[in-house]
């Protein structure tokens, strides 16, 4: 069965790449455009791999993954941020909040699926 | 890649707007974190997708500006008129960014170079600073080496969501290799807790990548493993059985290997394959599919096909299912239903190809009022109602330059000065009300400014003077008022830099005629002048209520409907005030029949729909309700051109014509009938 994943971004071109990349490559793909938006996807339903943003408006990156985290369904469903900070501090907050990983923006659709292929198959 | 360039471009062009809008609240308010935060977070994401999609000099441009907002989050600096100048400026040069195509002009790069300049005395006053460029370090193109590898997760790696195999799987595709997986930690199976990891695995890998690829595999894990990775040799050792044996034996018999024995062994193996010198390497390529676009490019006469094809489908579906209806075949309903349904599906997909909301465009003009506001040194409160409204695209492209002069007229022609403003007894800020709604089948958009007004006198001088109009014609106010649509009527005292060439209100007719739309003009000396643009729904397909009224067929459009009762006939034709209570409120309402001058009806029970009138909730009687129909909006004939309580027609599936009630008119001329009465 194709594995479903969730993109979190408030930016639209970003959502769709996400979504354009990840589709051609057979997965289902939910959106969220924000942390509070994505909360309503996370209703039980099965989802392989959560990809947030971590700068957005309502709630962020960081916080969203605390509370995926602190939901019994998705305690333990990978999590991949995007960030174009690079400084380690950001990192490791989110790593801390619970991240699996992360992808760094800009990247190249090879270089998302490579990160993806880390923690789904 | 290309269309999502586009893609970019539009988005950008959204996000600079919003940019705008954020950077104009700021400077009313300079304090508010929030608002500063937003407009950090709004170059944030700027700064990267533009580095994804190339355009590199957005991205180090609103770098720049990005560490500005920084340092003012970060309380290094202060607000101030110089920095939003700065940064407004810059927003008008982010919008000439997106174009490629400028970026040869010379004049581009001057202001670039400047206003960059300007934006790092303001980083660092001291010193300018350089913009720093990362670039990507070459992989070396190397032969192939055989590396050991030792992968020890800590225990609790699960919980972040890690599976180490896919990075195993992950590590072994970048070669050949063999992989020995440790079990000696896993304890007894009554202690085994489920959620912990006990294994650890040792990998050989022959690979022409460098170690630095091995530890991209692990970069997600580094800090929650225990990680060994050494080069054996720079040769493929897995291709030497007897090595590989003898590791493999070792894997079996003792717990783990370790990097000293393995060492050992490589080393007499590599010194064995030395001599045999019979290798050939391989390189393992991963291939890149290209990805192709997510969004193609549609003329719009294709969308009008479209859209015509879509209408007179429903119109064919409606026929379909009456005649399901009459026939009664078995099996043909269910088959009428889902064409029904299908029909729906692609009506609405139809549609939200075509529109888009008019929010982009109102926030344009937030930008215009504020800088004609500091022009004219004339204050004014903005306010923008409706942006969810959505009409065709190209209408709303077309609207931009209309509806951009009308406010321009208002800000110059409509507000006063403050001084007068004051002694008219008005607050000395003026305001101007842009608002955009549906009526039956129509938007309006209308600009309402509370300035001096137009004085039809003073309009008709004018007209006589520039030998427009004959002296002697008798014209009603409205005749009057709609003169400023004339070309080369401008009724500005003075040109100014503004308004006022003479080529403003007849070029604006002109513009909304051409999207098939018209303008009004209402003024009231003193009071203020409302310009409304009603527009034509270009998707005439409404979703609406098919009631009847003296068996004659209307459609009452859906989305104005709240609820439907029935009701006593009793309780309609005897009353005074013409209220009706319904659930608990009363509910003014007024009888179709009545209204239409119909007898009245045989029947003791009546429909009351209600429907929502500005704020209110207005019941109109009726005969039966039908149920819900799919209307194709036809637009009527000349001759019933001035009944515009109907806003069209529509042919229902026997062929019969219904006439389609555009409440908030129907309301309005009744209940204006009544006040006279």
């Amino acid at each position: 069965m194709a594995k479903t994943i969730l993109i979190v971004d408030d930016s639209d071109s970003i959502r769709e790449v996400v979504r354009f990349t990840l589709e051609n490559e057979g997965y289902n793909v939910l959106v969220g455009v924000d942390g509070k938006d994505a909360l309503k996807h996370l209703n039980g339903q099965t989802i392989d791999l959560v990809i947030t943003d971590l700068h957005m408006p309502e709630m962020d990156g960081i916080e969203l993954i605390k509370h995926i985290r602190a939901m019994p369904d998705y305690e333990r469903i990978p999590i991949l941020f995007l960030t174009t900070e690079s400084q380690t501090a950001k990192k490791m907050e989110a790593k801390d909040a619970g991240a699996t990983g992360w992808i760094i923006k800009p990247f190249v659709p090879a270089k998302l699926l490579s990160a993806i292929t880390k923690v789904i198959r | 890649m290309d269309s999502f360039k586009k893609k970019f471009v539009e988005e950008a062009g959204e996000l600079i707007d919003k940019l705008e809008v954020s950077l104009l609240e700021l400077e009313k308010n300079p304090e508010d974190a929030s608002l500063i935060q937003q407009v950090f977070r709004i170059m944030h994401t700027l700064k990267g997708n533009s580095a994804m999609f190339g355009f590199d000099l957005i991205d180090s441009f609103t770098h720049n500006l990005e560490t500005i907002y920084d340092q003012v989050r970060n309380g290094q600096l202060q607000i101030s008129p110089e920095i939003l100048n700065v940064t407004l400026a810059s927003v008008d040069h982010l919008k000439l960014m997106l174009d490629e195509q400028n970026y040869n002009d010379p004049d581009f790069k001057t202001v670039y170079n400047g206003l960059l300049s300007k934006i790092n005395a303001i980083i660092n006053p001291s010193q300018p600073d350089s913009i720093k460029v990362a670039k990507e370090s070459q992989q070396p193109e190397g032969q192939i080496s055989t590396y050991y590898i030792l992968f020890e997760p800590n225990q609790d790696i699960f919980k972040n969501g890690t599976n180490p195999i896919y990075l195993l799987d992950e590590l072994c595709s970048l070669g050949e290799y063999k992989v020995f997986c440790h079990f000696n930690r896993v304890p007894e199976i009554t202690e085994i807790k489920p959620e912990l990891c006990y294994t650890y695995w040792e990998v050989l890998l022959a690979t022409s990548q460098d170690v630095n690829s091995i530890q991209d595999v692990f970069i997600f894990v580094e800090t929650e493993s225990k990680l060994e990775i050494q080069k054996l040799a720079e040769l493929n050792l897995l291709s030497d059985n007897a090595f590989v044996e003898e590791v493999s034996h070792l894997a079996e018999v003792q717990k783990d290997v370790g990097l000293v024995t393995v060492q050992r062994i490589a080393t007499k193996a590599a010194a064995r394959l030395n001599k045999a010198k019979a290798e050939q390497f391989t390189k393992e390529r991963m291939a890149v599919k290209d990805k192709s676009a997510s969004s193609i490019r549609v003329s719009s006469d294709k969308l009008d096909h479209l859209m015509n094809l879509v209408s007179e489908l429903v119109t064919t579906q409606a026929r379909l299912s009456l005649f399901a209806e009459q026939t009664n075949v078995p099996g043909l309903a269910p088959i009428v239903e889902n064409v029904q349904k299908l029909t729906r599906q692609l009506r609405d997909i139809a549609f939200s190809i075509v529109l888009i909301p008019i929010e982009n465009l109102f926030g344009r003009f937030q930008r215009l009022v504020r800088d004609l506001s500091a022009e004219l040194h004339k204050e004014v409160d903005f306010i923008i109602e409706g942006a969810d409204t959505e009409l065709d695209k190209t209408i709303i492209e077309n609207l931009s330059d209309p509806l951009m002069h009308i406010i321009r007229n208002s800000m110059d022609h409509g507000i006063e000065d403050a001084r007068v403003r004051l002694a008219n007894g008005k607050p000395a800020k003026g305001k101007i009300h842009l608002k955009a709604f549906y009526s039956g089948a129509n938007v309006i958009i209308q600009v309402t400014d509370d300035g001096a007004g137009i004085d039809p006198e003073f309009i008709r001088e004018k007209a006589i003077s520039k030998g427009l109009i004959p002296p002697d014609r008798k014209m009603s106010r409205k005749e009057i008022l709609d003169l400023i649509f004339l070309p080369g009527f401008s009724t500005a005292k003075k040109v100014t830099d503004v308004s006022g060439r003479g080529v403003g209100m007849d070029v604006v007719k002109k513009k909304i005629s051409d999207i098939r739309g018209e303008v009004e003009v209402e003024s009231e000396v003193g009071q203020g002048t409302t310009i409304t643009i009603k527009l034509p729904l270009t998707l005439s397909i409404i979703d609406g209520l098919l009631v009847s009224i003296d068996n004659s067929p209307f459609v009452i459009p859906l989305s104005s409907i709240d609820k439907i009762y029935a009701i006593e006939k009793e309780s309609i034709y005897n009353t005074y005030n013409n209220l009706v209570a319904l659930d608990g409120a009363q509910v003014p309402f007024f009888s179709l029949r009545k209204e239409f001058n119909l007898k009245p009806s045989d029947e003791e029970l009546e429909q009351i729909v209600v429907v929502n009138f500005e704020d209110n909730r207005v019941g109109l009687v009726v005969d039966h309700v039908i149920g819900e129909y799919q209307a194709v909006l036809k637009p009527m004939g000349k001759h019933y051109k001035n009944h515009d309580i109907f806003s069209g027609a529509t042919i229902l599936g026997d062929g019969t014509v219904a006439l389609v009630m555009d409440t908030n008119k129907i309301i309005k001329m009744f209940a204006n009938i009544k006040a006279v009465k």
